[in-house]
């Protein structure tokens, strides 16, 4: 209706705002309907393991000896050689601070006063640039920086599940003395 | 450690409250109140649309003027449904009738009550509508229990 044009401007039809009120006292009929939407996602062979691993407290990679990249998480498949990668290597978990936001609402959209802190975190043995992306604490809004040393903190052995929320959160890397 | 792949189990939560409408408002409160079905008239198009709604489909214009239509009619299509709408196997088959109300040019989607096989329903059979008594009445399209064939 929209298109609907009386001397070249628009008719504008206009919708009915339901009256939350009339809404409430149940005068406005409506069908409600929660479906269960589920789904299962196929980890596939590297993320798999790379959760597996997680259980364990470790974290693992994948190399490519082509072009010797060790990739975090990892692949079967090296996207710049085109050619299957052809061994598992664990790596450190502790790494550097790749990037960041300081993030002061929450997924939906509720405010905080302290932000969260999402980063990309480039992992001490894997190639320059891999990284997972993870919650960094304990720092400051204002010391956080690119480059900052982090270490994984791992939920205790019983709690994990193979899921990387087994890492609870990154925390800077105390410097002793 | 052997290599197997696992699953990633989640699940998305979602809840819609979907409203009747301006029109859908009016017919199911006339149903609801007085038991009775309401359809809107378009004059030019010479059409009764049951249930009551806000524009011609035809011509595009508002409607306002409601009619109210007979509770019986002319059965004109069925389909016998032997799944549920999530696609599990029903126990025992449900009929679903597209009825032409007296007194509608559209015709109305719902149960056909107390058949059990295609075989004993013949297309232009008269049907009779039935509704729930007035305390069960809530509101909704359910408020009509189904067709019976008269």
């Amino acid at each position: 209706m929209n298109a609907d044009r009386e001397n070249g401007a628009p008719r504008v039809v206009r919708g009915t705002p339901v009256d939350l009120r009339a809404l409430k006292r149940g005068k406005i009929f409506f069908t409600s309907y929660t479906p269960r939407l589920r789904y299962a996602w196929d980890t596939g062979e590297a993320i798999s393991r790379y959760l597996e691993e997680l259980k364990h407290g470790r974290l693992i990679a994948r190399r490519c000896h082509r072009c010797q990249r060790v990739m975090i998480p990892p692949r079967m498949f090296c996207e710049r050689c085109f050619r299957p990668t052809d061994e598992w290597v664990y790596v450190r978990d502790s790494g550097k601070v790749n990037t960041f936001s300081l993030c002061y609402v929450t997924w939906d959209v509720r405010r905080l006063k302290q932000p969260e802190i999402p980063s990309v975190i480039e992992i001490d043995g894997a190639s320059p640039g891999m990284g997972i992306l993870h919650l960094v604490k304990r720092v400051k809004p204002k010391e956080m920086r690119v480059g900052l040393e982090v270490k994984a903190v791992w939920k205790p052995a019983a709690k994990r599940v193979g899921s990387i929320t087994d890492i609870s959160h990154w925390e800077p890397i105390s410097r002793r003395g | 450690m052997k290599s197997q792949t696992q699953k990633w189990h989640g699940e998305i939560p979602i809840t819609s409250q979907y409203t009747a409408g301006v029109a859908g408002q009016i017919f199911l409160a006339a149903l609801k109140e007085r038991g009775e079905l309401l359809g809107s008239r378009c004059a030019p198009c010479n059409q009764v649309y049951v249930p009551a709604r806000q524009f011609c489909e035809r011509c595009f214009a508002e409607l306002s003027e409601r009619v109210s239509v007979k509770t019986s009619g002319t059965l004109k299509s069925f389909t016998c449904c032997h799944v549920d709408h999530d696609g599990k196997q029903l126990r025992a088959p449900q009929f679903w009738a597209l009825v032409q109300l007296d007194g509608a040019t559209t015709l109305f989607l719902h149960r056909l009550l107390g058949v059990t096989e295609p075989a004993q329903i013949k297309l232009g059979s008269r049907v009779e509508l039935l509704i729930k008594p007035k305390t069960k009445r809530a509101g909704s399209i359910l408020d009509i229990e189904g067709f019976r064939i008269a």
